[in-house]
């Protein structure tokens, strides 16, 4: 990866909270247009953290966080959510309006589009969400977690900007709603061409869609590097206080029958089982 | 045999809902007994863990059809606070049991509330701070705090109170896999050291299911399915019909008795699953 191709550049990035607290330490990694990534790490690890520098919440205490060719540190902050947006854990943290529409068109008319573009940008970015019409003048806290959470994004998704961080996605939502929101990032990547970064501790999840994986622990990046080669080295993933999932597990107890330690799916695993005869 | 819950053709129906949220639900539950409830988003699981504590209908408006009784009594019948002195629930959303300003206060409230004796509370807080690991925590505001953390002192404010029954809604969703590991282990003490029922809801299996000796399901209201956990998972076909996503080990080898190539019952732990696939490959590599 050459820097001219990279949109995220980070460079020897440290954070460091005014309360003294050593969040983020030496931190170098470039994104590319287009990428699908999974953050992933223990609670603390400063995952969030990270996410913060990189939308330009947060300016380094060391470093330089470079988006879009901008420096977080002295581009103002309207530009830099207008390029990175980061979906909060908890929508609820994040949803303020009395209905769905002023919500989704809040960022818009807050780096102060005309009336007549953020009306563009919100049918947009409901579409893309499969927002049904029906819920534009509704309160977002009547609206299911699933709801809310497409809101949530969407609201994001009206500023346009290239890449979107998820954090937690899959928190709290069944396994058939994790895998309809899952689809939809996945639809945002491969259709829309948007650049999706999900923080998540859930590793079938990391395993099924990410195409790389950047592990933290203490502030530090630990691991990074495509999905399949990042699980296949689980002395690595134990520093950083995660196991891969449970088939890439049960792929790496059998290796010498045969199995592949970087299998992610249990479609992977079949295959590999059908191989065998 | 004592049964700690014994609910009996019970229906609930929130005010102004178009339908139950429970409905005809039969079910008994031994006293010692690890059972794990899951079950799609609005199938019911808070709604029967609210049923089991008395916050319904104590709490809640609504129509109750049928009898929920613990330890042999119906809910209603408890005087106030009684029951909540044998049910102990720790709440999917942790904030929402939160009420002191540390998190030592939050955890000392309740058990202070029981009436406890200031060693008997000493002693206890000692007991949980080092089960849950929330030691480092307890000068800080439980509001600062994060999530994951927020969980572990929501169930250490429960666990202080040692209730009989314990109700844990969701209790690792916003843990990373180590943090959610411990509050298994936490369970797995409990389960092995004392007597206590637990009732755990999940949507998380891989951890719960070398715990649960029974499993339950419910579906739109309605239980779809109940059992000792080995038979419970070998009605895998129902179980994915409901959208429940089984652990990769698990689903492995369904896939392959769903195409013939594996005759055996289920393994339902890796250990089990790493165990079988040895012989499952010496038999195919057969001439």
């Amino acid at each position: 990866m050459t820097d001219n191709q990279s949109f995220i550049q980070v460079k020897n990035l440290f954070f460091t909270y005014p309360d003294g607290t050593k969040a983020l330490e030496e931190i170098n990694l470039s994104v590319t247009v287009g990428e699908f990534i999974a953050l992933i790490g223990q609670n603390g690890s400063g995952k969030t953290t990270l996410s913060k520098c990189l939308n330009g919440l947060y300016k380094p205490t060391s470093g330089n966080v470079i988006v879009d060719g901008l420096n977080s540190r002295t581009t103002p902050i309207v530009q830099m959510v207008r390029r990175v947006g980061y979906v909060f854990q908890n929508p609820d943290h994040q949803l303020f309006n009395n209905n769905c529409w002023d919500e989704i068109a809040y960022g818009p008319r807050n780096i102060q589009l005309s009336e007549e573009e953020v009306k563009i940008r919100v049918e947009e970015a409901t579409q893309v969400v499969g927002l049904p019409q029906i819920y534009f003048e509704e309160h977002p806290f009547f609206l299911s977690k699933g709801l809310r959470q497409r809101v949530a994004i969407a609201s994001i998704l009206a500023l346009r900007p290239q890449v979107i961080i998820v954090d937690e996605p899959t928190t709290g939502q069944d396994a058939r709603q994790s895998f309809e929101i899952m689809d939809f990032l996945k639809d945002l990547n491969e259709q829309h061409g948007h650049t999706i970064m999900i923080i998540t501790h859930d590793m079938p999840i990391v395993a099924q869609y990410a195409r790389r994986v950047i592990a933290m622990g203490q502030g530090k990046i630990l691991a990074d590097g495509p999905t399949g080669e990042v699980f296949a080295h689980p002395e690595v993933l134990e520093r950083t206080f995660l196991e891969p999932p449970q088939i890439t597990q049960l792929a790496q107890g059998a290796m010498e029958l045969g199995f592949q330690p970087g299998t992610l799916t249990v479609e992977e695993m079949l295959r590999q089982f059908e191989a065998l005869h | 045999m004592t049964l700690a819950i014994e609910i009996e053709d019970y229906s609930w129906q929130y005010l102004n809902t178009p339908k139950p949220a429970l409905n005809h639900i039969n079910l008994q539950v031994e006293e010692g007994t690890f059972l794990g409830v899951i079950g799609p988003n609005g199938s019911g699981k808070t709604s029967l863990a609210y049923s089991i504590d008395g916050l319904i209908p104590g709490q809640y408006n609504g129509i109750k059809h049928g009898q929920v009784k613990v330890f042999g009594k119906e809910v209603e019948a408890y005087d106030r606070g009684q029951l909540q002195r044998i049910v102990g629930v720790v709440f999917s959303d942790p904030e929402a049991q939160f009420t002191a300003m540390t998190v030592e206060d939050e955890l000392v409230f309740g058990m202070e509330n029981l009436g406890m004796s200031i060693p008997e509370i000493r002693e206890r807080l000692e007991w949980v701070t080092e089960l849950t690991g929330v030691g480092h925590l307890l000068l800080k505001p439980p509001y600062e705090i994060s999530g994951g953390q927020k969980q572990r002192v929501a169930l250490a404010a429960v666990l202080a109170m040692t209730p009989q029954v314990l109700i844990l809604d969701e209790p690792t969703s916003m843990l990373d896999p180590v943090s959610r590991r411990r509050v298994f282990d936490v369970l797995a003490r409990l389960k092995s050291e004392q007597r206590n029922t637990i009732i755990v809801i999940e949507h998380s299996l891989e951890n719960l299911v070398p715990l649960a000796s029974r499993m339950l399901m419910l579906s739109d209201g309605e239980l779809t399915l109940e059992g000792e956990t080995r038979e419970f998972f070998q009605n895998m076909d129902l179980l994915v019909a409901q959208g429940i996503h089984p652990p990769g080990a698990m689903r492995f080898y369904y896939e392959l008795k769903k195409s013939g190539q594996y005759p055996g019952s289920l393994p339902i732990t890796l250990p089990e699953a790493s165990q079988e696939l040895k012989g499952l490959v010496a038999r195919t590599r057969q001439p």
